[in-house]
């Protein structure tokens, strides 16, 4: 009788696993958790983009495991903060790969850091998709100069090397300007490679470049360097640096009566920084990787998602970026077919696994390219003068 | 060159007012006071908040963040400089209290969001903002090339007169006499019936109250408000004014931020602008190699 009761148990887990395992072939990760970790700036000059980032993540967490995690796995996310440093930056990836054992990273926030720690999950080989980071030499080489594709370092963020030419393209088509000054803070790699694009553009699109402001990005007062380009009256001022910046100059120029157009780049791309400039920074153009109206099939279920966690704030780029990411790791790790038991095997499956990613975010239709980067539609826009963005063009 | 000229009369006022409380703390107690670039951004910050959260109009909002700033000068001496006064510490344990007080302030306001403890006082986190130009006009006028903003225009009055109030005190009130008496040797100012730790507040209170007017008018005039404004350019710039102007003198510190506003503009157009702060540095060097005092440091050590 008690063997009988036992056949009949062992049939019936049988039928259980069996069931549990039957949908579309997914294998069961019931009962086990999916470690992520991530590296933002949620302080210093990078806390104006890093919180943002965080709480998209944050969403996408929560929507996935309220609706059974990833084939019945839970996703718990670390974040920390980088204190937008990049030494702390690496120690912080070092403390999530070997102490807390993530099975992957996102980050860091600032392109400054990942020339730190892209190269460091590279060695451990661990994946890390960089959500924010859109300077040159990120994907694929992360270990510049070395050129050998590194094959953990993902981003789907739109690099500066796309979204600055076609912002300045789009401008020039429009308004055709003649000349334009570039303040650019020289001692950080976000802004310093956004220059160095400025510079390689403007020819091609007829612009004269009068003169190259160079500053550091901690000088409280920006005026003096304000001074040299509006004294040159340009047509244009460029502007590619980050935090409060762009915000710095857009106010003091127009105080010193300056009229013209303000172009940047990613720096530009979020409510705290149109905020700040507020009515001085109306008309900035940029390019950025999302417009809050897009159609995209799952925006508008993120943005109203987005506003009902977070008490009516409307996302930003770095928020939709943040909860894609956490989207694509999810895919990825559901069809990784992970083992839980060898984490340096579940790394590799799992990085094999993002490389095959297709599924809808609010960045668009999401797909990697051969080196890792992200495909996607450009948005030109522009700041409103009351601490938003109006869409300008869309770049497809 | 004229635009730049009053750029760098503007930055020098600020520097100058920074300066003047970071070395009167120096001139009574022998001791650097590293909370001051804390107390700066307090000012600002609680002004910011006063005027944009809670409504006030500007010019109550300023008085109160003074006032908020004063009082953070009696908890730095309070907590960072009495007790270790009572145990008879070494200057420099006081360096690290208020780098420590320092970085407690700076991280308390970062964590000022919505709904946190410091609501009422920040909510903007690490973000920089701008005063709104509803709340706090700032009228520009256009004199030929020249563009002069109210914001940074009155700074200079505003510096000038209160560096004037503050020697007169010093030199020709009973309580500057007090200062003066405590800067020069604290025992016998005791046996001669002062309270000592009296005037040591006192001295704090109108350093951070100096401190927190700073933070208000830097943070009115370049647009920019943030847990960090006291750090990095603004910090090392004005140690580097107090040590030109002669460290605890009053009159070399305005002296001094004004010169050191000047170098780093000149510099900025004669050179290149990312000489700045290399040329400002190399300048503070030889003078200080010809004139190892500062400026205005007195040989015999007459403070304040």
């Amino acid at each position: 009788m008690k063997r009988l009761h036992l056949v009949g148990l062992l049939a019936v887990a049988a039928l259980v696993a069996a069931c549990g395992s039957s949908g579309g072939g997914a294998p069961s990760y019931s009962g086990k958790t999916i470690k992520l970790g991530a590296i933002l700036s949620l302080t210093q000059a990078g806390g104006v983009y890093g919180p943002q980032g965080r709480d998209g993540m944050n969403l996408a967490v929560k929507q996935i495991n309220a609706s059974g995690g990833v084939n019945g796995a839970q996703i718990s996310l670390t974040v920390r903060d980088d204190a937008s440093d990049k030494a702390q930056s690496a120690a912080v990836a070092q403390t999530l790969i070997q102490q807390d054992q993530v099975m992957a990273l996102l980050g860091p926030t600032l392109s400054n850091s990942a020339v730190a720690v892209h190269p460091l999950a590279e060695s451990l080989k661990t994946p890390i998709l960089a959500v924010s980071t859109t300077g040159i030499h990120i994907v694929p080489d992360c270990n510049f100069p070395t050129t050998t594709p590194c094959k953990f370092v993902f981003r789907d963020s739109l690099g500066e090397e796309t979204a600055i030419p076609a912002n300045i393209k789009s401008y020039v088509a429009d308004s055709h300007p003649k000349t334009g000054v570039l303040l650019v803070a020289q001692d950080d790699k976000f802004s310093s490679d956004g220059g160095q694009i400025v510079q390689n553009n403007v020819a091609a699109n007829g612009i004269d470049l009068l003169k190259t402001v160079k500053f550091n990005k901690g000088e409280a007062d920006l005026s003096p360097y304000v001074t040299q380009a509006v004294q040159l009256r340009p047509d244009v001022i460029f502007i590619t640096s980050l935090g409060a910046i762009p915000a710095k100059i857009m106010i003091e120029a127009r105080r010193q009566g300056w009229q013209g157009q303000f172009l940047g780049g990613n720096g530009f791309n979020t409510a705290t920084v149109s905020k700040q400039a507020a009515d001085k920074g109306k008309g900035a153009r940029s390019a950025s990787a999302w417009y809050i109206g897009n159609t995209f099939a799952s925006n508008a279920d993120f943005v109203s998602a987005y506003k009902a966690e977070y008490n009516g704030t409307d996302p930003d780029q770095f928020s939709a970026q943040g909860y894609a990411a956490i989207k694509i790791l999810a895919d990825s790790a559901k069809r990784a077919n992970l083992t839980f038991t060898d984490l340096a095997g579940d790394r590799e499956k799992l990085r094999a696994a993002m490389e095959k990613v297709n599924i809808q975010t609010p960045l668009g239709p999401f797909q990697f390219t051969a080196d890792h980067d992200v495909k996607q539609t450009v948005w030109v826009i522009a700041m409103d003068g009351v601490g938003g963005f109006t869409l300008v063009h869309e770049l497809k | 060159m004229d635009q730049q000229l009053l750029n760098a009369i503007f930055i020098g006022s600020i520097y100058a007012l920074f300066a003047v409380g970071y070395t009167l703390v120096f001139g009574v107690l022998d001791i650097l006071n590293l909370a001051h670039s804390a107390v700066f951004m307090f000012g600002a910050a609680i002004t910011y908040s006063l005027v944009v959260n809670h409504g006030l109009a500007f010019w109550v909002a300023c008085i109160l963040g003074i006032a908020a700033s004063a009082l953070m000068g009696l908890v730095i001496e309070h907590v960072c400089l009495r007790p270790l006064r009572r145990r008879r510490a070494p200057p420099i344990a006081a360096l690290i209290t208020t780098i420590g007080l320092a970085l407690i302030i700076v991280a308390a306001i970062e964590q000022g969001k919505p709904g946190s403890l410091f609501a009422w006082l920040w909510v903007d986190g690490a973000n920089s903002v701008a005063f709104p130009s509803t709340a706090v006009p700032n009228t520009t006028w256009h004199v030929g090339d020249l563009t002069l903003q109210a914001s940074k225009v009155v700074i200079i009055p505003i510096s000038i007169a209160l560096m004037l109030v503050l020697g007169y005190v010093i030199r020709y009130t009973q309580v500057g006499r007090g200062l003066r008496a405590v800067a020069e040797n604290p025992r016998a100012a005791r046996l001669m019936g002062l309270d000592v730790d009296r005037m040591i507040s006192l001295t704090l209170v109108i350093s951070s109250a100096l401190g927190g007017l700073a933070g208000i008018l830097f943070g009115a005039a370049l647009s920019d408000i943030s847990p960090y404004i006291g750090r990095d350019s603004v910090e090392v710039r004005g140690l580097a004014v107090i040590v030109l102007g002669g460290m605890g003198s009053v009159a070399g510190a305005v002296v001094g931020g004004y010169l050191l506003g000047l170098i780093e503009v000149l510099a900025i157009v004669a050179i290149g602008s990312n000489a700045r702060g290399g040329v400002a540095f190399a300048a503070l060097f030889l003078m200080l190699v010809l004139r190892p005092q500062g400026l205005f440091g007195a040989q015999l050590r007459e403070k304040i």
